[in-house]
């Protein structure tokens, strides 16, 4: 600990202008980001053209694919905050979907929703019991579950659904009885649709951003609205509240929280049992898509959901940026190949920008590399019409992977994620 | 710390029971499905199916519907097995249904093509059949019968159904994985529509590319292909897509457009009457008619073994499905492409 006086943080001096970019805190700082991302891609359409790039209907894929990673990562996160790794939000994922198949074709969406969470739940019951309460290894127990749950729900389609009137087999349910309903915003995105005219202009900018106001807001699910607010909920239930902070204490010194009178295994419990309840509603979410259930829906995206975790650095808004660049990512090469090409252009300028910045800190080396391959992607896009599928298909974990090794940011996992804690042992 | 030590074990091994149980209900199933069958006859037949299992209400519960059909003929028994989630197991299931003296054994799908091969040569004396297989991917072992079907002629129909129902001029098709076996299916479904109208626009896309098997079950994403092709100006899309079909189907219903179904009469299968007004017709894989005369040829002792047989149009293993009426229409039309490519004068390209 520093006992001088004069250590108060002031900032760097800097100028007006960079005060306006920098200043602020972080906040402004996002906010920025987001602007010139949003600037960038828009000025990737323009110049080449590829409409599908910011096209309200890819947001709305984008959208249809972000949110069952989110909820899985939103899982994640209320468990590994708490000290618990959940290797088994597919799993959970997976009892959702279940559930959501054989509440929805008896009692529609709502039951879909309520029986999907309910299962979801009771997997993060089991994997409670199993870490917390017999202190068995966090990833043996993940794994044990994502095996265990694929054999339980064929175990319990084809109890249930064999011979079944309603329909259904050993491998999907009957459909389910009613629809959840769908909102859209009146006046700009339905009816008059003033925000589809403003993005069928093609205008630079403007149009851009209609198109994703129109994806995000036209013909919207039920479910897919509790999720986006789940984020934000989420970030003020567990940084805003006195139990935010007992739960996350339970995930960085859970020694220090029982000493101070938290009750940690119960909190650990509690949020375990969340976190699958909301990889269940991920999996429901799955269902309503398709509206029916069938094996093998999931299809790995708890994990995903997992990385998403990971990427956004334990935190909601972090992991939302995660699933959405891989949704988005994902949603383009499968509505658009071409598109994917236009990315490249975009990876170039964002190289561009990195080595102009290293350059201007003094890095040679990292300048020159980041400005070595800015030049090949900008070759690559003027050569290539249209990439190979099997490398358009592999562009969301690309994306990803190249996002991660750029921001090169700092990953700090919750100190005692995924240690078995024991009263009075530490 | 030693009695923490003890619930460790304690929950590993609950935990590594559990999963093992989970193993053992699927081989009593199958054992009770044998002692269950008729048990007249000699023949013990094994099935192997393809990920999905029996239920899948499509080429899977095809090949059982042709074995049952087959043993209310010429008698005899039925072992089925399904193979795990990520259906590493494949191999296993063909050696235990031979080791347990199953003969013929039948396994179902183009995946089985890696491993059968090898298991029928360590099994001489049993005879095996794989539909959608033939012998010379899988080494041409000559105690195997590839049951082929000329998915590109069916297509063929199906393209020729699109381009006649067509009213934008513009018909898409979506393929579940990028094989070589998907790919029949779409160059058969374009030179169908082609042969209609020359000048029609055939947008295809597949939603996984080869070695990625979850394009087959992944309605989400089969739900954002279609919906992109509809966007795009089709109005009746193709899939080809195995569980990601539905998808496809929910796009059509969403974009008040039509769709083609696949493999089975979706139609009927689809278990959803909200979809059925979309799905105007499927492209039929008779996998039924196929087993049923390979069980049949077996008992008769007329299995050659070491070559293919070909379903096609020829022999109806492959077709367009009538219900719901919507192709009534145009039916003629339609007999007319199908006799043509019976009688060779039109070569539909694989």
């Amino acid at each position: 600990m520093s006992t001088s006086t004069h250590a108060a943080p002031t900032a760097t001096r800097r100028g007006p202008f960079a005060e306006l970019f920098l200043g602020g805190g972080r906040a402004r700082r996002v906010t920025w980001l987001l602007v010139g991302v949003i600037v960038l891609v828009s000025a990737v359409r323009v110049i080449s053209g590829e409409q599908a790039l910011t096209s309200s209907s890819t947001f709305a894929a984008a959208l249809l694919l972000t949110v069952p990673l989110a909820l899985a990562g939103l899982g994640g996160l209320f468990a590994e905050r708490a000290g618990v790794i959940n290797i088994g939000l597919d799993g959970m994922m997976i009892l959702g979907t279940w559930g959501a198949g054989y509440g929805g074709y008896q009692w529609g969406w709502g039951g879909a929703l309520a029986v999907g969470i309910l299962m979801g739940a009771l997997g993060g019951l089991l994997h409670a019991v199993a870490t917390v309460g017999f202190g068995v290894d966090h990833t043996i127990s993940g794994v044990a579950i994502n095996i265990l749950a694929a054999g339980v729900v064929r175990f319990l389609s084809e109890s249930l659904y064999t011979d079944n009137p309603a329909g259904g087999g050993p491998t999907q349910s009957p459909a389910l009885s009613s629809r959840p309903p769908t909102v859209s915003l009146p006046v700009l995105s339905s009816g008059p649709d003033l925000l589809g005219d403003l993005e069928a202009k093609r205008w630079f900018l403007l149009s851009d951003v209609a198109g994703l106001l129109r994806g995000l807001t036209n013909d919207v699910g039920v479910l897919t609205i509790v999720a986006v607010l789940l984020i934000p909920l989420t970030f003020l239930l567990l940084w805003r509240t006195a139990f935010g902070l007992r739960l996350r204490s339970c995930g960085e010194n859970p020694a220090a929280a029982d000493s101070l009178g938290v009750p940690v295994y119960r909190l650990k419990y509690l949020a375990v049992i969340v976190s699958g309840a909301l990889a269940g509603m991920g999996g429901v979410f799955l269902v309503f898509i398709a509206n029916i259930y069938r094996e093998g829906q999931t299809n790995g995206r708890g994990y995903i959901g997992l990385a998403a975790l990971i990427f956004g650095n334990w935190r909601p808004g972090g992991l939302a940026a995660g699933a959405g660049l891989f949704g988005f990512s994902d949603a383009l090469q499968l509505r658009s190949r071409t598109a994917v090409v236009a990315l490249l252009l975009l990876v170039a300028v964002l190289l561009a920008g990195v080595a102009a910045y290293q350059a201007y800190r003094g890095r040679v080396l990292q300048a020159g590399l980041a400005g070595a391959f800015a030049v090949a992607s900008l070759v690559a896009y003027v050569l290539i019409d249209e990439l190979p599928p099997g490398i358009v298909s592999f562009t969301p974990h690309l994306t990803t992977l190249l996002v991660l090794s750029l921001a090169s940011q700092r990953l700090r996992p919750p100190k005692a994620d995924g240690l078995v804690y024991r009263r009075g042992e530490h | 710390m030693r009695r923490v030590r003890g619930m460790k074990a304690a929950a590993l091994l609950l935990a590594g029971s559990v999963a093992l149980a989970g193993c053992a209900s699927d081989s009593d199933d199958a054992g009770s499905g044998a002692s269950g069958s008729a048990e007249s006859g000699d023949l013990k037949i094994g099935l192997a199916y393809d990920t999905g299992g029996r239920g899948d209400k499509s080429f899977n519960d095809s090949a059982y519907a042709g074995v049952e059909a087959a043993i209310a003929d010429v008698g005899g028994t039925v072992q089925e097995a399904s193979p795990n989630a990520d259906a590493s197991d494949r191999a296993d299931l063909l050696t235990q249904l031979a080791d347990q003296g199953y003969n013929p054994v039948i396994a179902v799908g183009f995946a089985y093509s890696d491993v059968i091969g090898e298991v029928a040569e360590q099994y001489p004396d049993v005879t095996f059949a794989q539909v959608d297989g033939s012998v010379d991917d899988a080494g041409n072992p000559d105690n195997m019968t590839g049951l082929l079907f000329a998915a590109n002629q069916g297509s063929f129909l199906g393209g020729v159904a699109a381009a006649l129902k067509s009213e934008t001029g513009q018909v898409g098709f979506v393929g579940g994985v990028e094989t070589p076996l998907i790919q029949s299916f779409q160059a058969g479904y374009e030179a169908g529509a082609k042969a209609v109208k020359p000048d029609i626009v055939v947008t295809s896309q597949y939603i996984s590319p080869a070695g990625d098997f979850s394009g087959f079950n992944d309605p989400a994403r089969g739900q954002i292909v279609a919906q992109g092709i509809y966007d795009g100006g089709a109005d009746i899309v193709y899939a080809a897509a195995g569980g990601s079909g539905i998808g496809v189907f929910q796009a059509a219903v969403a974009s008040g457009k039509r769709a083609i179904g696949v493999d089975s009469d979706q139609y009927e299968s689809v278990d959803d009457p909200a979809l059925q007004p979309v799905i105007m017709t499927s492209v039929l894989k008779r996998v039924d008619l196929a087993v049923q005369a390979f069980i049949t040829d077996f008992a008769d002792g007329s299995v050659e073994g070491g070559t293919d047989v070909v379903n096609d149009l020829s022999t109806d293993g492959v077709g367009l499905a009538t219900s719901g009426g919507f192709i009534e229409d145009i039916q003629s039309q339609i007999d007319d492409y199908k006799q043509q490519i019976i009688d060779g004068e039109i070569t539909v390209p694989e």
